[in-house]
């Protein structure tokens, strides 16, 4: 049995379907796909791609399975990547001690406390581009406004020149492109890349180290973890996971929310008028718009999960955004609502591996909306040809956006 | 009343002490500095408390009447 295709197991289970999430689709029909299949049942089989994957739908189960990591692990974190052409990601692929280490000693780069340090920096940045924008008229939020916003916080949180953003951004879009159906080898080649430069910077650290307090590599460099130095080569990679995850989720993110307010003349209004709720909404958007629409695990040891016969090495899709979006624990689950009483959304995944950067995601986030309401109020999506999402990691690719001047 | 933080639960997403500042703060890491304890609830502050505990999807924190 254990030596048995997972899909042969699945066979008369649960349903078995064929569906690729890989490819771009019309905007927003990811969502409405995942939330047919999570209606359809708690957990299916989906043979797309390799060798296919456990999807599991609704809130409760992908809960459970988040926060069993003795189940279900994490030397894979996607259940879309190719499991032969594996790019090694730190703390992402750690499990157990050695990631509650590394946590420990990477947390407080990322903490509140940490963030407020770049707040005033984030703001003033915001405030400039978006004043820099306002008297042309329109801008494309994705490419333009928010690509380079993400990009430049990322590079001051880390203490590296916020120059060097222009250079980084193709790369990071090759490796997503690679998780995604991309070849794998232009992907390795990108990590490469990004790993030299990072291997500059300790080389230019170790020679003049950096303040211990603002420069993330000096700061790393002088960590411990379980006693022991971070390994030249743990270094690259935490930097490099760091820049992955950092850059592509801030930006999309606000893509859709900005999608959102040129579409949603009502919500946009109330934030206007009551700009002490935007801590609330960025957290309503990041429950609505999840853009990790799932935490890739592979199953740890045999289980038979909610009558599913599971095997050691099955891959497993846990939905975050099915979760975020399952009627079974939000009420109006498809809809922007501000008042939630309680609004438990995955939208950072949770367990232990929730999302190091959220804290700077919310702040970067909240500065963003509060400064361009502020400057730009009113505006309006610029086209009338549909907008397309990438898939894997949602991302809309273009949000042209018009305002009077 | 008494609020609790499990501290298996806990993995700092930081959103009891965002919507409840009036109550919990983070720590150096980020995780909420009752983790893994409890405070005493004055009474004017069972709303914060109520939203501290809506705001947790790890389920991690408990609102109880000793």
């Amino acid at each position: 049995m254990s030596d048995s295709k997972p899909i042969d197991r699945a066979e008369g289970v649960c349903p078995i379907i064929d569906i690729d999430y890989r490819i771009d689709r019309p905007a927003f029909e990811t969502y409405a796909s995942l939330n047919e299949l999570r209606e359809q049942a708690p957990v299916l089989y989906n043979r797309t791609p390799f060798n296919g994957y456990w999807m599991v739908t609704r809130y409760d189960l992908v809960k459970e399975a988040l926060q069993r990591p003795d189940v279900f692990n994490n030397k894979l974190v996607s259940a879309l990547g190719d499991p032969s052409q594996h790019l090694y990601l730190i703390p992402q692929n750690l499990d157990g001690k050695a990631h509650v280490a590394v946590r420990h000693v990477v947390n407080p780069w990322f903490s509140p406390l940490s963030v407020k340090r770049i707040e005033p920096l984030a703001r003033e940045r915001a405030i400039a581009m978006i004043e820099e924008l306002a008297p042309k008229g329109s801008c494309n939020m994705t490419n333009e406004f928010a690509m380079l916003y993400a990009t430049e916080m990322f590079l001051a949180m880390l203490g590296l020149p916020v120059e060097d953003g222009a250079m980084m951004l193709p790369l990071v879009e090759e490796i997503f492109h690679g998780f995604f159906g991309g070849d794998p080898e232009d992907q390795a080649k990108a990590a490469d890349e990004i790993k030299q430069y990072f291997d500059a910077v300790i080389d230019d650290r170790l020679a003049t180290p950096g303040d211990l307090g603002t420069d993330f590599v000096t700061f790393l460099l002088n960590s411990n973890m379980d006693d022991e130095p971070f390994s030249r080569e743990n270094i690259l990679t935490l930097c490099m996971t760091i820049m992955l995850a950092g850059l592509d989720t801030t930006r999309s993110a606000l893509g859709f929310i900005f999608l959102h307010l040129a579409t949603h003349e009502d919500d946009r209004l109330t934030l206007i008028d009551h700009p002490e709720r935007i801590p609330d909404a960025v957290e309503e958007f990041v429950r609505l718009y999840a853009l990790v629409i799932q935490d890739g695990r592979y199953v740890a040891q045999d289980v038979d999960f909610h009558g599913c016969p599971m095997r050691k090495g099955d891959v497993m899709w846990l939905g975050l955004a099915q979760a975020n979006r399952d009627p079974r624990k939000f009420d109006r689950p498809d809809e922007f609502v501000l008042d939630r009483d309680s609004n438990k959304h995955m939208g950072f995944g949770i367990g232990q591996h929730r999302c190091l950067g959220a804290h700077l995601a919310r702040t970067e986030l909240i500065i963003v909306l509060e400064e361009w309401l502020a400057r730009i109020p009113e505006f309006r999506l610029d086209t009338t040809d549909p907008l397309t999402e990438r898939g894997g990691q949602l991302m809309l690719k273009s949000v042209p956006l018009a305002w009077s001047v | 009343m008494r609020l609790r933080v499990d501290g298996n639960l806990c993995s700092g997403q930081g959103r009891c002490y965002l919507r409840a500042p009036e109550l919990l703060e983070s720590d150096d890491e980020g995780f909420v500095t009752i983790r893994g304890g409890s405070i005493e609830v004055p009474p004017e502050l069972r709303d914060a408390a109520d939203r501290a505990v809506n705001a947790c999807p790890e389920d991690a924190i408990s609102l109880t009447d000793d």
